[in-house]
């Protein structure tokens, strides 16, 4: 009896043990069967557009709009006076909040911009009745004075640092406490309700470039005032698309935006550049643009979940990644499988320059012209491009990008074009006969596992010739502290436009621009400096750009940096998004895209 | 328990206040001057004296106000408070499912101790304990995920009914990565209980083997089960990091690692403390669990 | 653990002269594991695993093994051959190779972190065993501080402020691990001091350090065995995730966590190179490294003497 017990007791411990097993595995499929395996009917009516962003939105506040993704979102929210033409290129402005262009004074030193009537801010509790007010000048002036104010620490503040009659002075009052926020400032004046005069101190041509950005839109005051620091969360601009309520921004993971149903409206471009009748982008021309129901970005930054979500129809666009590439595009054309799909391939050249700094203030690295000329020269850039952007990049020849006044795209700078055996000739002109007698150089990159490859790769080219290279990774933060405070001997980095100017590139070598500015190599020289100074004073035209060149010569031969290239970026698009230009100036595009929902419908289940 | 709570802000603070550089520079952005910078030095409190850093930092400890992240501008306690949602998600279910699971197989490995099914069971636990953590998410999330379609590659739907899908495959893999270390430490846990005098005394009495088990065995293995669990509970917070952020899951673990990507040393100090805070006071109840449990030990 | 193991031997040895108490008893404790690990065929078979690893680390930091590891040997991503049996990654570099320099890399690791956290363990476990008082007090304090502070913090955190490396991560995984062994080691020099031995060793004039160093450590010493045993293996995948992150080793190291980063973009191409390879290291040495700890633990346990 109790053998017989012992052995059922047995029995059902062994079943009990299973027990665990067989629920969870019953539970796991019961939800895997109800999560994946049954197709989900897609929506024939819904016009969302889902956006894919490759790291997480910081905030919505422009005055902060230091960074990429935060933009991306803010200017579909915002809208400031200026705007970029969607298709036209070269990049060029046209009115957005401004009635018009500007009127410019004979010398240069005074715009005045008219303000379109009847802009509404979005509907928000921070108005009376929660209704938005009308945009008047008056708000720009704010919305400037809040990148000015040193108490808000804006990243911004440099569109107009300088450069106004009368900010310097309000913000430094503010910061001795001599002077308050409503004081008035000379330079930045309300004629009337909508009547704006901006005063210069100098002649600025990229004004009209930097009015574009995220950081010149229109704030209204209400909302500052309600939300104070949580304004970051609380958006309210006059764009297309708004936030409803904050709880549609899922931290780390999703922001939903909303169509306005209060917007100006616009009609759509009729004019772009050769080949967009036949892409299809001018088949709205005219008429009244059509916003999507919602727009939502969502934040994915490993690349394979975010392309694999894209081939499941989740995004409506993806940049291809690397490891993607050769199962997407044969000989630059989209694979007969995707394009069976319905799926497009867009190539747009980055307004950029990868490169390569040397710490000029190093005391060898510095003054050792040859050394420089010998690292550059054993720099394999075409197999670069081939390994690492899937040859989808222009070797750089110099600072300025294909694109802008002042690339030429016949020129050829002699520095870069890989040669190991005049590299190791000049190596040994340096000094330093088959690196023999040379210190162990430090290269700071970035701790991601794409720039570690990449530095990799170049550190394998330097070890060929013999100049051995020890590699530091940091994170971003860290990156950028090594370099303002000049501890970084070699450093790679890439320098995208903030507008279509070369100037914006060549700023980048003004000695008055040393660290804490962007002139991150310490590059001082006064014969550059001269042409440089000269520069900001013409208008874009020949005179400027022969200026242009001779900078970009003088750089070149003195090679603060290993100028890389120039990226290519390829983009693919799904069979049912129309009107998809992407633009490198601007992310505020999405108020010209849209979506087919019923050809979403047909496509998205066959993916 | 107050003076560790001291030493953790000390370490902390030592970590992230002295021996890292000057934060101010990167604040300014790209097109800095040293003005701002100063200026910014002093926004953030970093021209104050050190003891006068300190005090203000233990100040927001105790009110829990540990300000804004200097990467987002976010209030550090809300983003806390969000992330423990989808991390106490994605992390209970493995969590007790494992200790169900383990203790279950646990006791019927040690119950035939030495037999081929026992061994088994412990060479394939530490196979499974043998192989890092980041290949079971890599391999499981491109084959099941990706090339077979059973789950979601990613993502997360904040809505309580739509998140459970993306669920699924980072409990499967917590699961797995659970069972191994826990099935050994039970499995120890109740073979020291098998070899005590008392189930000796107990089996010459006559008490079958069941009866041992289930009435003595697991009774008295229960408490350093329970003091494991309890230690184990931190995990339940931290979320794993690795996980989060490979799927997209919007916890505090993927927070703390993009906390560190970023140089993000409020949120890296605010995230520490408190889960030191938290492991303390498990640790303190699996003291006072195990007291009540077992009437011997007294607290000290 | 060796609570009965002492209890026998003391009253047979109280007579003895305190050296030759504790060479026989070391002798005899030891010898059992000894015998008992022979005829324990696993056991065998992971001591000779861990064995080749050691060696073959040796070899590749020589130079003699795989020296050009660095450099490329073919084009990108070459599929399994018998030349390159992982092919060959991103860099051109055979993955074979790299496998085996990150396996001294991770022996390293372990060995030297554990060292680190072995030789702090020790001292201050038996610091705060022996004298007791405001000592342990102190010790106390500090170890259950840094316990509290969860490793996945704490030791991205350390690197993060000594920066990238593999000194650094020696030093951190080391600075974070000793807590364990110094808790076991003051439990036992707690319950040492008041032994008979350790009296009989103080009557004949031994001073503290004789006590500590020539009693009681000995007796001491099998804790710290197995607990570098585990502490190895810890370390060894710490510095797998630290590296994988970005803050373990710097890229011009070969480290399986790096493999594992690179793999975690390759297997979209498909290439399975560094995953399998990097997965394979690191369970052989692993599994054997676990299955040899755990045997040394059951042999040194005096309980299981008539299994």
């Amino acid at each position: 009896m109790r053998m017989m017990c012992s052995k059922v007791h047995r029995i059902l411990q062994r079943m009990m043990v299973t027990k665990g097993l067989a629920l969870s595995i019953a539970a796991s499929l019961v939800v895997f069967s109800l999560t994946s395996g049954c197709t989900k009917k897609v929506d024939d009516t819904d016009t969302t557009i889902n956006i894919p962003l490759r790291a997480n939105v910081k905030g919505l506040d422009p005055m902060h709009a230091n960074d990429m993704y935060s933009s991306m979102v803010i200017q579909n929210i915002y809208e400031g006076l200026l705007e970029y033409h969607y298709l036209k290129r070269p990049y060029e402005l046209k009115p957005a909040l401004a009635e018009a262009m500007p009127t410019i004074s004979a010398d240069g030193l005074t715009y005045t911009f008219k303000i379109r009537k009847g802009v509404l801010f979005h509907d928000n509790p921070a108005f009376p009745d929660g209704k938005g007010r009308e945009v008047t000048a008056e708000d720009f002036i704010y919305s400037w004075k809040r990148l000015a104010d040193p108490r808000n620490a804006s990243e911004g503040f440099w569109i107009f640092d300088g450069k106004i009659k009368g900010l310097n002075e309000w913000a430094d009052a503010i910061k001795n406490k001599t002077g308050n926020f409503e004081d008035p400032i000379e330079g930045l004046q309300a004629l009337d309700k909508y009547t704006l005069v901006i005063k210069l101190t100098q002649p600025y041509y990229q004004l009209q470039y930097v009015l574009a950005m995220p950081f010149a839109v229109v704030v209204p005051k209400e909302a500052v005032e309600k939300y104070g620091g949580e304004f970051i969360n609380n958006p309210v601009g006059t764009g297309p698309f708004m936030l409803e309520k904050s709880s549609d921004w899922v931290r780390n993971s999703k922001i939903t935006l909303k169509r306005n149903p209060n917007w100006r409206g616009e009609t759509y471009p009729t004019e772009g550049e050769p080949g967009d009748k036949e892409a299809g982008l001018l088949e709205d021309a005219g008429k009244p643009l059509e916003i999507a129901e919602k727009l939502v970005f969502i934040e994915l930054t490993e690349d394979q979940p975010r392309w694999q979500n894209f081939m499941k129809g989740n995004l409506e666009w993806v940049e291809i990644p690397n490891d993607n590439f050769d199962a997407a595009v044969k000989d630059d054309k989209l694979v007969p499988e995707l394009a069976a799909k319905g799926m497009k391939l867009q190539v747009s050249n980055a307004i950029e320059v990868v490169y390569n700094a040397f710490n000029m203030r190093d005391p060898l690295l510095g003054k050792n012209k040859d050394l420089r000329r010998a690292f550059s020269l054993a720099m394999n850039i075409p197999l670069r491009i081939q390994r690492f952007y899937n040859g989808r990049a222009i070797p750089a020849q110099g600072p300025i990008p294909p694109g802008l006044d002042g690339y030429d795209p016949n020129f050829k700078n002699p520095w870069v074009q890989f040669d190991r055996e005049k590299a190791k000739e000049y190596l040994a002109k340096a000094g330093f006969p088959e690196g023999k007698g040379l210190p162990e150089f430090t290269f700071e990159t970035l701790a991601d596992s794409k720039s570690r490859q990449i530095t990799e790769f170049e550190v394998q080219n330097w070890a060929a010739i013999g100049i051995k290279v020890k590699i530091s990774t940091n994170t971003w933060p860290q990156f950028q502290e090594k370099i303002k405070n000049g501890q970084a001997q070699l450093f790679g980095l890439a320098w995208g436009a903030d507008y279509p100017d070369a100037q914006n590139f060549l700023q980048l070598f003004y000695s008055k621009n040393v660290s804490p500015g962007p002139n991150d190599s310490g590059y001082q020289n006064p014969e550059y400096d001269k042409l440089y100074e000269a520069a900001l004073k013409l208008p874009p035209g020949k005179e400027r750009t022969e200026l242009y060149k001779k900078m970009r010569d003088i750089l070149v031969e003195d090679m603060p940096w290993m100028f890389s290239l120039h990226r290519l970026n390829y983009r693919l698009t799904q069979g049912w998004l129309r009107n998809f230009k992407y633009n490198e100036m601007t992310y505020n595009i999405y108020k010209y895209v849209r979506v087919d929902p019923k050809k979403r419908a047909e496509l998205k289940p066959k993916l | 328990m107050i003076p560790n709570l001291f030493g953790i802000t000390l370490i902390t603070f030592i970590l992230f206040n002295i021996l890292v550089s000057d934060p101010a520079t990167r604040f300014a952005g790209k097109y800095a001057t040293a003005e701002r910078v100063e200026t910014i030095r002093a926004e953030l409190g970093l021209d104050r004296s050190l003891p006068e850093q300190y005090l203000f930092y233990l100040k927001q400890i105790v009110t829990l106000d540990f300000g804004r992240s200097w990467a987002t501008k976010q209030k550090i306690t809300t983003m806390i408070n969000d992330g423990f949602s989808a991390t106490l998600c994605l992390t209970i279910p493995p969590f007790i499912a494992s200790i169900i699971f383990s203790l279950g197989l646990a006791m019927f490995a040690s119950y035939h101790r030495g037999s081929f099914f026992d061994k088994g069971v412990v060479v394939v636990c530490l196979a499974l304990m043998s192989i890092s953590s980041l290949v079971y998410i890599l391999f499981l999330q491109n084959v099941l995920a990706f090339q077979w379609g059973l789950f979601p590659v990613s993502g997360w739907d904040p809505s309580w009914a739509g998140r459970w899908e993306y669920l699924v495959l980072p409990w499967i893999i917590l699961f797995v990565l659970l069972l191994g270390t826990d099935i050994l430490v039970y499995r120890s846990v109740i073979l020291d209980e098998a070899y005590q005098d008392y189930v000796r005394t107990a089996r010459a009495k006559g008490v079958s083997n069941w009866a041992v088990y289930t009435k003595h065995i697991l009774k008295n293995a229960l408490i350093p089960v329970i003091t494991m669990v309890v230690i184990g509970m931190p995990f339940l917070i931290t979320g794993s990091f690795l996980i989060e952020s490979f799927f997209g899951i919007p916890g505090l673990g993927g927070m703390m690692l993009k906390a560190l990507n970023e140089s993000d040393f409020p949120v890296i100090k605010a995230m520490t403390v408190i889960i030191s805070i938290a492991y303390m006071f498990f640790n303190l109840l699996a003291d006072i669990v195990y007291s009540l449990v077992d009437p011997r030990i007294r607290l000290s | 653990m060796n609570a009965q193991a002492n209890a026998q031997i003391e009253t047979s040895h109280e007579l003895l002269a305190p050296t030759q108490v504790n060479l026989n008893r070391r002798n005899s404790l030891w010898w059992d594991a000894y015998r008992r690990l022979k005829r324990d065929k696993v056991a065998i078979v992971s001591f000779w695993v861990i064995v080749a690893y050691v060696v073959m680390a040796i070899l590749a930091k020589l130079g003699i093994l795989f020296p050009d590891v660095a450099l490329s040997v073919g084009d990108q991503y070459m599929p399994f051959s018998l030349e390159h049996p992982f092919g060959t990654d991103i860099q051109g570099r055979d993955v074979l190779a790299r496998a085996v320099h990150g396996a001294a890399t991770a022996l390293s690791v372990g060995f030297i972190a554990s060292s680190i956290a072995l030789v702090i363990g020790i001292t201050l476990g038996a610091l705060a065993g022996y004298y007791g008082g405001k000592v342990d007090a102190l010790i106390v304090w500090l170890y259950t501080t840094i316990d509290s502070i969860p490793y996945i913090l704490l030791i991205p955190s350390l690197t993060f402020v000594l920066g990238r490396g593999l000194v650094n991560v020696y030093i951190a995984v080391g600075v974070t691990s000793w807590v364990t062994l110094c808790r076991l080691v003051r439990a036992e020099f707690m319950k040492h001091k008041s032994r008979d031995y350790v009296l009989a060793a103080e009557a004949l004039g031994a001073g503290d350090g004789r006590k500590i160093f020539r009693h009681i450590l000995p007796n001491v010493a099998h804790i710290g065995f197995v607990q570098f045993g585990l502490g190895f293996v810890s370390a060894i995948k710490f510095e797998v995730i630290l590296s994988y992150l970005g803050v373990g080793v710097d890229p011009t190291t070969p480290s399986w966590g790096i493999m594992l980063d690179d793999a975690k973009l390759e297997l979209s191409r498909p290439f399975w190179g560094n995953l399998t390879a990097a997965t394979l290291f690191m369970f052989f040495l692993v599994l054997a490294f676990n299955l040899f700890n755990d045997a040394l633990r059951e042999s040194l346990d005096p309980k299981l003497k008539n299994k």
